[in-house]
């Protein structure tokens, strides 16, 4: 561990704006280096995922079975100190059983509330598309206001709230869809693709000396942030400075999508208001006092690729929502002063 | 013909049901079939043999053409007993030259490789029909089992050869074992006179396999041409109906008795009844089309009025009305007026007198059209050509593109310059640090894109910039972007002012890496 990395409740709320920013962009890149420890390669979906969780929205990680969803998940539940929760989704998963519902109690006669698994920090949403459309939209009254009606009332869910979901590509048997309505809800869409060579040796040498035999072992993470610091992080992200420059950039984009040749179906607001909020974040991760234009086109691709759809002339012909969304960030001035 | 005197029964049958009563109808009257069959052929056979002895082939050929001829004979046989009047042996072969006479030479000449000889056959025969009318007969029939009758023809076929073999493997097997070890096959494939005798032989054993098969084979397509017929004409119900007339013969004459005394005039009913104006009047309302239910709220004449209005509305009746153009007659028989322009253009001296000048006239429509339907496409997908054939250009292209003129907002072109840059930097400094630095990272990107021609866009951002520049290989020039550019981004979208002694540093530096102003102006 390097002697700058901040330890644990580090970022205290008395001291001055820079000296909390600079703390708390230290906590977010010793978070990451510890994240690396567990997870190899994969940079992107690393500060993909601190990205959603300083800027506090929910992240669906998509790819192949094996890649190392789940471990990151896990990687991240260890260096968070907050409540965990994990949920696999299978055909049979009832609204219910996410969301929680009332018992009956024998001995007080009485119908209790019993909460359901999402009622956490952090949630691991796993093969979110293995459950119907009924059950994966009983996340959505959670993911967005941050509550849960059960029984008539309405309960709030712990603060900081992260949902991470991970979904197989929809070719996959037995896989539903996600509605549009519920991917707008996710911040981020990170694809999680093959590692490099030298990615896959390290990470086969590691998970061959850990004592579980077929995954990486996280237990060995410390644990660097409670759920206070978590909200502290996402109190100095909004509040960076945003040039109106950038932020109309920020719109520009995601309005482009709206009438861009080849997509049937635009991003809306929630999309504008993503780009910035993850710009924020990620002008935090890397130790920036304000928000640049790199910092919304870095992340324009996960915050655009759900919730847009590709035509399907294109479709047919074998182009994927990334290469035209390429295309848009590239025909798209960038910021004008 | 009676069908009540069939000996089969009558009813429609799938095609293999209908082979299959052929085969037993020829097992029913195997006997008289051979036997005729073999007393017509094998005469016909002798007599093909010692006519062309040195040539058996020739000899079993003209016989297997023949075939057809023969097969008129069976089927003679099979339709008398159809209906149970079997002939004699004497009366078959007394009818033989009847039977051959009508389109003989059709038969072995046009027609003598049609698949379908044994369910064509009863047209000819049993139908007398011929030319046309056989044709559209064979069209009709045809239309169902013919496909069947293709497929006897051609089991047949293989059948005849595989007991022709199975008869010369029996006849090899009678010969003594002494007589074999003499034989060598080389003797037998030259087929040397002295084994005339034995090719005939082998002929006779087709004769007598033929004359197995063949009632079998006129059988079955003679039973599927009833089949047909059959279905067509609806035999089973016609012998259902006779069945019937038959039964309620009996039971008719007592019932018209019976009929009659009802009817007859009771003579108290007489004193009763109504005169004659009355009888009529009930006579026509008791009739079907008479309003009826009169003292009902709902009469007969209203009910079937409502019926009529009602079936004359959806979902009953679906009226529909189409116009469109069409270049048919009107109704009326005047042609339109599109057929009538084109009448008087084709009538037209211009047409008739200078041919080429139309057809000039029209190629130029046609160009035109072409030309017209090539613009409307390329505006109507635009959007499309826009976004897919500029990015997809080589790079090698690209570069031949101008460079843009302005990034950013800013002039980027080296005219749009002061001719000192470091100069103006510096005199700017002081009071307008935005615009200075702002003219230092204007000319920064102007060299880039003119000098080291960095192939720079407007959709790049800073950081991009920086990225492009890390793969130059060129340290000093990358240093000294990433100072400018921070410096840069910190005052643009930080409002962070540098101090002044950067200016004194990135001027300084400026010089460092593109060298004086002199050498560049």
């Amino acid at each position: 561990m390097s002697d700058t990395t901040p330890e644990p409740n580090d970022v205290a709320p008395h001291t001055s704006p820079n000296t909390q920013r600079q703390r708390a962009s230290q906590l977010a890149q010793a978070l990451r280096q510890e994240l690396h420890k567990a997870v190899i390669g994969q940079q992107d979906v690393v500060d993909g995922v601190l990205t959603a969780l300083i800027a506090g929205g929910h992240v669906l990680v998509e790819g192949v079975p094996g890649l190392g969803k789940t471990l990151l998940v896990r990687a991240l539940a260890r260096c968070f100190g907050g409540d965990f929760a994990r949920i696999q989704f299978t055909p049979d998963l009832m609204p219910s059983d996410i969301t929680g519902h009332a018992v009956y109690d024998m001995a007080s006669e009485q119908f209790k509330l019993r909460k359901g698994p999402v009622f956490t920090n952090l949630l691991l949403a796993d093969e979110i598309n293995r459950a119907p459309a009924k059950t994966q939209a009983a996340l959505l009254e959670v993911m967005q206001e941050r509550q849960v009606t059960l029984e008539g009332r309405a309960l709030a869910a712990p603060q900081p709230f992260l949902v991470m979901a991970t979904q197989n590509p929809i070719e996959q048997e037995g896989t539903y869809p996600l509605p549009e309505a519920e991917l707008d809800r996710f911040m981020l869409m990170l694809r999680m693709d093959y590692p490099q060579a030298d990615e896959e040796l390290a990470l086969v040498r590691q998970v061959t000396r850990s004592v579980r035999t077929d995954i990486l072992d996280v237990s060995g993470l410390r644990v660097l942030l409670q759920a206070k610091d978590v909200q502290a992080l996402q109190k100095i992200a909004s509040d960076l400075p945003l040039d109106d420059q950038v932020l109309d950039y920020a719109v520009r984009l995601a309005r482009a999508t709206r009438n861009w040749p080849g997509l049937t179906l635009g991003a809306g607001p929630r999309a504008s208001i993503a780009l910035v909020r993850c710009a924020r974040a990620r002008a935090l991760l890397r130790g920036g006092d304000f928000v640049v234009p790199n910092d919304v086109k870095g992340c324009a691709l996960a915050v655009l690729r759900h919730r847009v759809r590709l035509s399907p002339e294109l479709d047919i012909e074998g182009t994927s929502v990334d290469q035209l969304l390429q295309q848009l960030l590239e025909q798209i001035a960038a910021p004008r002063l | 013909m009676q069908l009540n005197d069939a000996s089969m029964a009558i009813r429609p049958r799938t095609a293999w049901e209908a082979l299959d009563l052929g085969v037993l109808l020829a097992r029913r009257h195997a006997a008289l079939l051979m036997l005729s069959w073999a007393l017509v052929t094998l005469p016909i056979f002798t007599l093909f043999s010692l006519l062309f002895w040195q040539y058996p082939t020739l000899a079993l050929l003209l016989f297997w053409w023949l075939k057809p001829l023969y097969e008129r004979l069976p089927l003679f046989i099979l339709s008398k007993a159809l209906f149970g009047d079997t002939p004699t042996l004497r009366q078959s072969i007394r009818a033989l030259p009847q039977l051959l006479r009508s389109q003989w030479l059709a038969s072995v000449t046009w027609r003598r490789f049609s698949v379908t000889r044994s369910f064509d056959l009863p047209v000819l025969q049993l139908e007398q029909l011929s030319g046309s009318a056989r044709q559209q007969r064979l069209a009709v029939l045809g239309q169902r089992d013919s496909r069947a009758a293709s497929w006897l023809t051609l089991v047949g076929m293989h059948l005849e050869m595989g007991l022709w073999l199975g008869a010369l493997a029996l006849m090899y097997m009678l010969i003594p074992q002494q007589m074999l070890a003499d034989w060598n096959w080389q003797d037998l494939l030259g087929m040397s006179g002295d084994w005339l005798w034995f090719e005939h032989l082998s002929n006779l054993m087709y004769a007598l396999v033929l004359a197995v098969w063949e009632p079998i084979y006129v059988a079955s397509g003679f039973s599927l041409y009833l089949n047909r017929r059959t279905t067509l004409e609806a035999w089973d119900v016609e012998l259902t109906f006779r069945r019937l007339q038959a039964r309620v013969k009996t039971v008719l004459s007592v019932l018209l008795v019976g009929m009659g005394l009802w009817l007859l005039p009771v003579p108290n009913a007489a004193l009763a009844a109504p005169d004659a104006d009355e009888t009529v009047q009930t006579k026509e309302a008791s009739g079907p089309q008479s309003d009826r239910l009169l003292k009902q709220p709902l009469t007969s004449r209203e009910a079937s009025e409502r019926i009529s209005e009602l079936l004359d509305q959806p979902p009953f009746r679906n009226r529909e009305t189409v116009t469109r153009w069409r270049f048919t007659e009107e109704a009326d028989g005047e042609p339109g007026w599109f057929a009538r322009l084109l009448e008087r253009l084709l009538r037209s001296e211009l047409v008739a007198q200078r041919p080429d000048r139309l057809a000039s006239v029209i190629e130029v429509f046609l160009w035109a059209a072409l030309f017209g339907l090539t613009g409307w496409l390329l505006w109507r997908y635009r959007d499309w050509i826009k976004l897919y054939v500029n990015p997809r250009q080589t790079l090698r292209f690209r570069q031949r593109q101008p460079a843009p003129s302005a990034l950013f907002g800013l002039d980027v072109q080296p005219e749009s310059l002061p001719p000192d840059v470091i100069a103006e930097v510096q005199r700017l400094w002081h009071d307008h640090p935005r615009e200075a630095l702002g003219l230092l990272y204007r000319a920064f990107l102007s060299r880039l894109l003119h000098e080291r021609q960095l192939p720079l866009k407007s959709s790049h951002t800073e950081g991009e910039i920086l990225e492009l520049l890390r793969h130059e290989a060129q340290p000093q020039l990358l240093d000294y972007a990433e100072a400018l550019t921070r410096h840069w981004l910190g005052l643009a979208y930080g409002n962070q002012l540098p101090p002044d002694a950067t200016r004194d540093e990135l001027c300084q530096r400026w010089l460092t890496v593109f060298g004086s102003e002199a050498s560049h102006d």
